[in-house]
């Protein structure tokens, strides 16, 4: 029996397998502040850096630019404008996402950075970098500390997500 | 050195905390779903067990004859030149008694796990698998050992096809 690859193709063989892998993720101590924030009362925290003039939001423990550490707290939002835009047609299965999904990023009032979530209330068509948006919360009873206790984000003045 | 270090840095978390919810978690669940490619040596091992054959595979040039296969000798790097079916007979190069299970449970009754050089290796090359039908204590090194097959039908291309080896005396 010679060793020949081509002969022998139909026989190779494989393994199956799964191999479960289960993680906890705790947000640290600025995740934490910023989510339990976003959970118990709607708002949305961030984090300012003084000596660079910059406010982060979620807000986070140091400053990326000088490094110093970041104790001043402040809510920003919940209304901002868009600054960027993008029309998902695909989920993360590569199944077809009818309607489409609209993603943007959104600089929250008082924040110098920006937050990546889901518009709605408004068409593709009209969805554009400087409209005004707004966080639209879930109720209290379905908030968990998660970035999804906003169900999305909708122009200013419009109820429904 | 870590026996220095008085306290470390950073949030002390308990459990409590995390399941009461009073620190927040997310808990993911992933499935790592694999296929792993047996190659073209293992693959025809495999094709091999489940035909009742244990193949083995010769370097003419070294004059080897090794199990499991393999597609390249690793003492010259030329390809191996043919698959040699094995006798399902051996000797014990060595054993264990093993009183825990893979997944860490005691049992009373050892298992057994051995490295079984197959006759007609050379020089001697051995496979790993457990013993049976033996008593521990007369185990010993050296012993002829032979296959104990799954039926036919059972065999599935796994080194499980072998169901363990177990005493064999010659003739």
């Amino acid at each position: 029996m010679p060793l020949d690859p081509t002969l022998h193709a139909d026989d190779l063989q494989a393994w199956y397998g799964s191999m479960p892998v289960t993680s906890r993720y705790t947000y640290g101590p600025a995740g934490e502040r910023f989510f339990r924030a976003m959970k118990d009362e709607a708002r949305i925290l961030g984090t300012r850096c003084g000596r660079c003039s910059l406010t982060y939001v979620p807000g986070r423990l140091f400053c990326e630019r000088c490094f110093d550490e970041l104790t001043d707290w402040i809510e920003v939002g919940p209304s901002g404008t868009i600054e960027a835009v993008t029309v998902a047609y695909l989920a993360l299965d590569g199944t077809l996402l009818d309607p489409p999904v609209l993603m943007a990023l959104v600089r929250l009032d008082g924040a110098d950075t920006v937050m990546y979530h889901r518009l709605g209330g408004v068409a593709a068509s009209d969805a554009k970098i400087g409209l005004r948006v707004e966080a639209a919360f879930r109720p209290s009873e379905d908030r968990t500390g998660s970035i999804l206790d906003i169900a999305g984000f909708r122009p200013l003045g419009v109820n429904e997500t | 050195m870590t026996q220095r270090i008085a306290s470390y840095p950073g949030t002390t978390l308990s459990e409590e905390q995390i399941e009461q919810g009073r620190v927040l978690s997310v808990h993911d669940r992933l499935r790592a779903d694999y296929t792993w490619d047996a190659g073209l040596a293992i693959g025809l091992y495999l094709d091999g067990l489940k035909a009742g054959v244990i193949l083995g595979v010769r370097c003419a040039r070294c004059d080897r004859t090794v199990v499991p296969p393999r597609a390249f000798c690793e003492q010259c790097f030329a390809p191996m030149d043919a698959f040699v079916p094995l006798a399902d007979v051996g000797i014990v190069n060595t054993f264990s008694l093993c009183y825990v299970t893979w997944d860490v449970k005691r049992i009373a009754e050892p298992l057994i796990p051995a490295v079984i050089d197959l006759d007609g290796t050379s020089p001697p090359a051995g496979i790993m698998h457990l013993l049976g039908g033996i008593a521990p204590d007369r185990v010993h090194i050296g012993m002829r050992v032979r296959a104990v097959w799954k039926p036919a039908r059972a065999r599935q291309g796994a080194i499980t096809d072998i169901r363990y080896f177990k005493p064999h005396r010659r003739g």
